[in-house]
């Protein structure tokens, strides 16, 4: 569903992607992991066709993201870490808006399902200066389900929300899984990771360390069977070393 | 305590004006500097320096009426300006702090009156830059520049602390249970009370205007003048004139003179503000939350992100599911346009129309007013060529921050562009044609006998100016996407004279490139108009085909255009940009 082929960021001498390879199939929910700095975002924005790659290819759904843009583009939904929205539009002009770009017949039906799934069907005509972080998040993905795309990408998807949101998100991501599409979700919240994706993707300074199913990557990185856990195994592949970080004395009563 | 303060505001600006120095190493500010300097010097500074060799400027002498006047005008303002500082705000006091002030400074062992103190320190900056260029425009018509300056000053401060006063009892009231609607009503019912104190006394002891002064300016004034400085408006408006006196002095001697009284209202405000008791931290850090956001907004472009109390409006027309994708973010940024226009703007507009009807309607065989009329109007269309488009800004200008998101949407950069500018364009029609049609209207009340003429004049400008502003809206478009830097996008939007620099180089960019898309249109124009005019079909019937001429060169231009800007947005690397 989605191919990435040598993709390479440059920005003036500085590498922000180097020769990353890796495909994704329908159902797949891919973790793209990495220490601060590492080009999680800029992979991302890359694979969105947000900003074009100086080299190499990216294919979703078949179509190039940059030379077919626009067939790429409509099966893709992109969530960034902060929900980007208009401000002079209320929550329904938002779907109604999508709806348009990414032509959605019957958008209505489809709008008032997400918004009751979403829980901010009583926030219809509210602006987004009305609602709370957790809320904006919440719109900004009901905007981008609309067109059922068949890719999805979210760049950190439990900033901001609340211990009850993160639990829907996590199941809605799931079920979009389960219905299909294929995901991918960076973040540095490993547990999230470890509970949610099947895949896992290690980024350092640009460059892939690992890609694999969390069974492969945990096998790598282990040094016997069970001796690691995601959070052990992104200490060693990050690590200069290839150690894993000194553990936290715990704290004692006094 | 204060000492820390001072620190803090001491080396706020001290680093500020060192990062303006640092970055003069660019070449685009180091040009943008001197060309801002340049525009500083000759607009404003040149005045200042009259013995020096500067060019001297209008150097204009008063007499004391006259001085009186302008003192009784002045004191009319202040006192409008005082009484609805007391009417329309409805906040509690909230003095304006940044929100790392509040969050370093709130919980701090600082007391309530020393923070008052380091907010009128730091006002003092403000109101001693607007000082500056209130003197750079006052001196242009004479008088001596410490004069204005220091009235200028004296009146700022003194109305800023009146402001800061004016809140600490509107909070007190709200506390003791008198809502803003009933203190603006008391407010309001006291200005009335006095007005019409005002009004019987002058009925009472000064003869009524005839109705031959009603037309005689000098008279208008002189009666204004003798109500103003008797009876109960000499009461009224006495402390008032007080404070406007120094700035109007003649003379050293006069300023001295006038100055006591001016600064001890100046103090008494003082007193006033630090003696109020009114607890302002909770309504401040609401404040400044906002304004933390407003200016984000406003460093971002998004002018109307700025606005407060934002309401929701309802679409211009019904947007479908499906059909024509730039049609969305034409259907969005009406919406936007929806925010400018606000019941308030459309009352606004409503009573000028009404007042002018009236007045049209009193007397429509007067040519006088259908003159003027008609030259408001050029002027307006004029204004509207000119502003419109940096005023109307719900395109590219406003939705650049958010291009990454734009940049997800599956459409060809030249159905965004076209989508992003169509709104500006078509509000910015509406208005001209408007005008055009009132103008049309007109044209049978002056006194000219070419109304055919006039009326084609009318079409044509109709036909043009849609597409004439699509290529005005066009230029803008492409430089904000071509300099992003340059203009104002991201929170490090350039501020200062390099900055007014910048803006000055690309208003003549954009002139020139304008003149250089008009060329072939007016060529058009003036090859079709002589064509049909020397072909015995006369003016009026050659300037339609000839608007058309023109009109189709600047269509063409605006398609090319409307291609180009989608490339530019393609091509568009938004994190290039936020990383340069």
């Amino acid at each position: 569903m989605v191919n990435c082929e040598g993709l390479t960021k440059l920005y003036g001498e500085f590498v922000a992607v180097n020769e990353l390879s890796f495909s994704i199939q329908p159902g797949e929910v891919m973790g793209l992991v990495g220490p601060n700095g590492a080009g999680k975002t800029t992979t991302l924005r890359c694979l969105a066709g947000i900003i074009p790659p100086t080299r190499g290819t990216v294919r979703v759904g078949g179509h190039d993201i940059v030379r077919d843009a626009i067939a790429a583009k409509k099966q893709l939904a992109f969530f960034t870490d902060e929900p980007r929205l208009f401000d002079y539009l209320t929550v329904w002009q938002h779907l109604n808006f999508v709806a348009r770009i990414y032509q959605v017949p019957g958008y209505e039906s489809i709008g008032r399902e997400l918004l009751e799934e979403l829980e901010i069907a009583n926030k219809r005509d509210a602006l987004p200066g009305e609602l709370s972080r957790g809320m904006k998040q919440k719109l900004a993905i009901a905007c981008g389900l609309l067109h059922s795309p068949k890719v999805i990408y979210f760049d950190e998807p439990l900033t901001g929300l609340d211990p009850l949101g993160i639990r829907r998100m996590k199941d809605s991501i799931l079920k979009r899984a389960r219905d299909g599409a294929a995901i991918i979700i960076s973040s540095h919240l490993l547990h999230l990771v470890e509970e949610i994706c099947s895949r896992l993707l290690i980024l350092k300074n640009g460059r892939k360390i690992i890609d694999g199913t969390l069974e492969e990557v945990t096998r790598k990185f282990s040094e016997q069977p069970g001796d690691a856990n995601l959070e052990d195994i992104f200490f060693r592949a990050t690590s200069d070393s290839g150690t894993s970080a000194p553990a936290v004395p715990p704290v004692l009563p006094p | 305590m204060i000492a820390a303060l001072l620190y803090l505001q001491y080396h706020t600006v001290r680093n500020r004006l060192v990062n303006r120095f640092k970055r003069l190493k660019q070449p685009k500010y180091f040009v943008g500097a001197i060309v801002g300097g340049l525009y500083f010097y000759f607009y404003f500074f040149r005045y200042l320096f009259r013995g020096f060799g500067g060019r001297p400027g209008v150097n204009l002498t008063f007499s004391p009426e006259h001085l009186q006047l302008f003192e009784l005008v002045g004191a009319l303002a202040l006192f409008v300006i005082v009484l609805l500082a007391w009417i329309i705000p409805h906040e509690r006091a909230a003095l304006t702090f940044t929100e790392a002030e509040v969050a370093f400074l709130f919980p701090a062992p600082i007391t309530r009156r020393t923070l008052i103190h380091f907010k009128l320190l730091r006002s003092q900056f403000g109101i001693l830059f607007t000082t500056l260029l209130f003197t750079f425009f006052s001196r242009r018509f004479g008088g001596n520049v410490w004069i204005h300056a220091f009235g200028w000053w004296l009146i700022l401060s003194t109305l800023n602390l009146h402001f800061l006063g004016s809140s600490f009892a509107r909070t007190m009231l709200l506390d003791r249970g008198i809502s803003n609607w009933l203190r603006r009503l008391l407010v309001f019912g006291l200005a009335v009370a006095m007005a019409g104190a005002v009004w019987v006394w002058a009925k009472r002891t000064l003869p009524a205007l005839s109705s031959a002064d009603t037309a005689n300016l000098n008279a208008i004034l002189d009666y204004a003048q003798r109500v103003l400085t008797a009876g109960p408006a000499l009461y009224l408006l006495y402390p008032f004139r007080l404070m406007v006196r120094p700035f109007l002095a003649p003379d050293a001697p006069a300023f001295f003179v006038a100055l006591a009284p001016g600064l001890l209202l100046f103090l008494l405000h003082y007193l006033w503000v630090i003696y109020s008791d009114v607890a302002f931290e909770e309504a401040s850090v609401e404040a400044s939350q906002k304004l933390a956001v407003r200016i984000a907004a406003v460093r971002a472009g998004n002018w109307q992100g700025a606005k407060k109390n934002r309401k929701a409006k309802r679409p211009w027309f019904r947007l479908t599911g499906t059909g024509p994708a730039a049609t969305a973010l034409f259907w969005k940024n009406l919406i936007g346009v929806g925010q400018v226009f606000s019941v308030r703007l459309w009352i606004s507009i409503i009573v000028v129309v009404v007042v002018f009807g009236v007045m049209f309607a009193s007397k429509p065989q007067s040519h006088g007013f259908s003159i003027v009329a008609a030259f408001l109007i050029a002027i307006a269309l004029g204004y509207s060529l000119l502003l419109g488009p940096q005023l109307l800004r719900l395109d590219f200008r406003n939705d650049l921050p958010l291009a990454d998101i734009l940049k997800t949407f599956p459409m060809r950069g030249w159905q965004i562009a076209l989508g992003e500018i169509l709104a500006p364009v078509a509000v910015l029609a509406v208005f001209q044609w408007l005008l055009l049609l009132v103008g049309a209207g007109l044209v049978f009340y002056l006194p000219v006998k070419q109304e055919a003429l006039f009326l084609a004049i009318a079409l044509g400008a109709a036909v043009v100016l849609p597409v004439l502003d699509l290529l005005l809206l066009l230029i803008p478009n492409a430089a904000v996407l071509l300099f992003p830097s340059w203009i104002q996008t991201g929170k490090d939007s350039p501020r200062g004279i390099e900055a007014t620099g910048q803006r000055l180089i690309f208003a003549l960019g954009q002139l020139l490139a304008l003149l250089l898309a008009l060329l072939p249109a007016a060529a058009a124009f003036v090859g079709v108009f002589f064509l049909l005019n020397f072909t015995s079909f006369g003016p009026a019937a050659a300037v339609v085909p000839a608007s058309l001429a023109a009109t189709i060169i600047l269509a063409v231009e605006a398609g090319f255009g409307v291609m180009l800007l989608g490339k530019l947005f393609e091509r568009f690397d938004v994190t290039e940009e936020h990383t340069s």
